[in-house]
């Protein structure tokens, strides 16, 4: 519970429950019966508004979506708090304008390119194929619970960090083929506290209760971005000495990449940590000469896909078609 | 009880310890480990930012000269783990990818079937060997060790492709803790993040979470750590003093790899579980069980 000029505390309420209750089942109980000063945001009911997120035995989930039998059972207890990363107003709802205008910034709409013959019906609409539609499929269902906002672990500590729902909405519109303004959008995200500061946690995709998978999403947004050229952040040095080092020995070479990532002034900054690492036998040193017996087949794999290049677009995923 | 072994690179350099006492505990337990020693780097998720066909093939290919072993894969790296499970479950579940995939295999003379497992040393220890049989080969029980469980990230999410612990309430380093004959030490910060991806990207962000993970810990009562992950052991272990200097704190909070836990128990010596090669010595958490 929140009060206005208290600490939050915790507060215990005792119901009855059948089975097949909700969590928010519960919260209207307590409500109408016990304490008619509960607060917390609910709307649907049916886990598609997005309102009720709330942690539930420290994990986001939706209220409406959650049964409390098998809750309780698994945890043997029934905690529920409101989200992580949000600033609190009273106790379970929170304050989310700081998600709201980072969803704004990253500016959620299409810019629309001519549509050319090939593109367009005899009525002039756009015709979007089966495996175009599907690579933005998932993305396309968030709906802005929080539920990935407050799982995030890049948001626990970089408060400015764009966050897993915004950047899953870049993907909607970097990924869509009506897309004119590609190379601005991937520029804004590749910039501090964007794509490149998410840590692969993958808790956004674990918890998600639509299945939208942010973490594929920056992935999908990430090698667009490299395609684009959009190049100049230690993020695609990162990467790029890594696909660099495996084409060349097979294996990470993690000396260069140190040195690859940070930049030669940089490294220098990090020559104590390599001399303590030294002295206990751990300083990777370059892998200049050594590389796995079969690195042929390795960089054969490379020089067959790179040649497909325009065939398989950043973004291919198994979604996109290639199943079924 | 036998597996394609795949160390993953950080284990072959940086963290070689866990890498070599994987490798002794393993043969006191009689599991027999045959090294990959022709099997490329998974990527670690960063080949899956530039390339996801190329890191898909990467990947298959690991599997392919497993597949030609005839052995499931068993790795140390919980990364490597995520990058191969999820690799792994798009090949099974999409028969059109796979065959894809295999027409670039085939042309540098490999193929997948799709039959090998992927597992982790701990899923290995708790199910296939069985923390019973462990139990009856621990000769110097870990007593009055506090030890605080982290399991990190990859070991655990995303579940539909990893599927052993509930990534809500993960039991099993828990369980092999207290099998061992140590206090596992329960703590908010286990399944969060220690930051080892963006460590050189934006290191004041993963210096953060250093922080954090070793401070929850340590709340927790926890006098040593133990992780079943090489790259979080370097961010927590290698990066502490950064941590304290940047949070202004004390932690002295050794690391263990999985496997030295495991050693200590089974009586192997200090010399043979190469503590000397952690940054934050371990050799005060230990003096209940071996003696100062």
């Amino acid at each position: 519970m929140t009060v206005k000029g208290c600490e939050p505390f915790l507060q215990a309420y005792d119901i009855d429950v059948n089975n097949g209750d909700t969590i928010l089942d519960a919260l209207h109980k307590i409500k109408d019966v016990q304490d008619g000063t509960l607060s917390f945001r609910r709307s649907c009911r049916s886990a598609i508004c997005g309102s009720c997120a709330v942690n539930i035995n420290g994990a986001p989930k939706l209220a409406c979506k959650t049964q409390i039998l098998p809750e309780f059972e698994k945890h043997g207890r029934l905690t529920i708090e409101p989200l992580s990363n949000f600033p609190v107003i009273k106790d379970l709802v929170v304050d989310f304008d700081s998600f709201w205008e980072k969803v704004h910034k990253i500016e959620p709409y299409l810019t629309p390119k001519e549509s050319s013959a090939k593109t367009k019906d005899k009525d002039g609409f756009w015709i979007i194929k089966k495996q175009d539609a599907l690579k933005i499929d998932d993305v396309s269902n968030c709906i802005f619970c929080g539920s990935c906002y407050s799982a995030c672990n890049t948001m626990a500590v970089d408060n400015q960090f764009i966050g897993p729902a915004a950047l899953a909405k870049v993907w909607r519109f970097a990924g869509d083929v009506r897309e004119g303004n590609n190379k601005k959008r991937l520029a804004k995200v590749s910039e501090d506290h964007g794509i490149w500061s998410c840590s692969r946690c993958v808790e956004c995709t674990q918890v998600c209760p639509k299945d939208v998978k942010p973490l594929i999403a920056i992935e999908d947004t990430r090698a667009k971005a490299i395609k684009a050229g959009i190049k100049d952040n230690a993020g695609v040095r990162h990467v790029e000495s890594m696909v660099d080092s495996v084409k060349r020995t097979g294996l990470l070479d993690e000396a260069t990449m140190t040195v690859k990532t940070l930049g030669f002034m940089r490294s220098l900054g990090i020559i104590p940590l390599g001399l303590k690492m030294e002295f206990h036998g751990k300083m990777p040193l370059p892998n200049l000469f050594k590389s796995i017996k079969g690195i042929e087949e390795v960089k054969k794999i490379y020089e067959e896909v790179e040649k497909k290049g325009s065939r398989v677009k950043a973004g291919t995923h198994p979604k996109d078609g290639w199943g079924s | 009880m036998k597996y394609a072994y795949y160390p993953g690179c950080a284990s072959q350099t940086i963290t070689k310890e866990y890498d070599s006492t994987t490798k002794k505990v393993c043969k006191i337990l009689g599991i027999e480990l045959l090294e990959m020693t022709d099997a490329n780097c998974c990527g670690a998720g960063l080949i899956t930012d530039y390339n996801y066909e190329l890191s898909i093939t990467l990947n298959a290919r690991i599997f392919a000269i497993a597949e030609k072993m005839g052995l499931d894969i068993m790795t140390i790296c919980s990364t490597c783990l995520m990058i191969m499970s999820r690799a792994n479950k798009e090949l099974k579940e999409f028969p059109k990818l796979l065959k894809k995939v295999n027409k670039t295999l085939e042309k540098a003379g490999l193929h997948y079937s799709g039959n090998v497992k992927v597992t982790h040393f701990l899923w290995t220890l708790s199910q296939d060997y069985g923390l019973d049989k462990l139990k009856a080969m621990v000769k110097k029980p870990l007593k009055d060790m506090k030890i605080a469980p982290y399991y990190g990230c990859h070991i655990l999410r995303p579940s539909n492709a990893l599927g052993f612990d509930d990534p809500e309430k993960p039991v099993s380093l828990e369980r092999l803790i207290e099998t061992l004959g140590g206090d596992a030490m329960p703590n908010e910060g286990k399944t969060r993040c220690c930051g080892f991806q963006i460590v050189l990207v934006t290191q004041e962000t993963a210096v953060d979470m250093i922080g954090n993970r070793l401070k929850e810990a340590k709340d927790a009562g926890g006098k040593c750590m133990v992780s079943p992950c090489p790259l979080c052991h370097i961010n927590l272990d290698s990066y502490q003093r950064e941590a304290e200097k940047k949070t202004h704190q004390k932690f002295e909070m050794p690391v263990f790899h999985l496997s030295q836990i495991v050693g200590l128990a089974l009586g192997m010596s200090i010399d043979e579980l190469e503590l000397g090669r952690h940054l934050v010595s371990p050799e005060n958490a230990i003096t209940t069980v071996v003696g100062d």
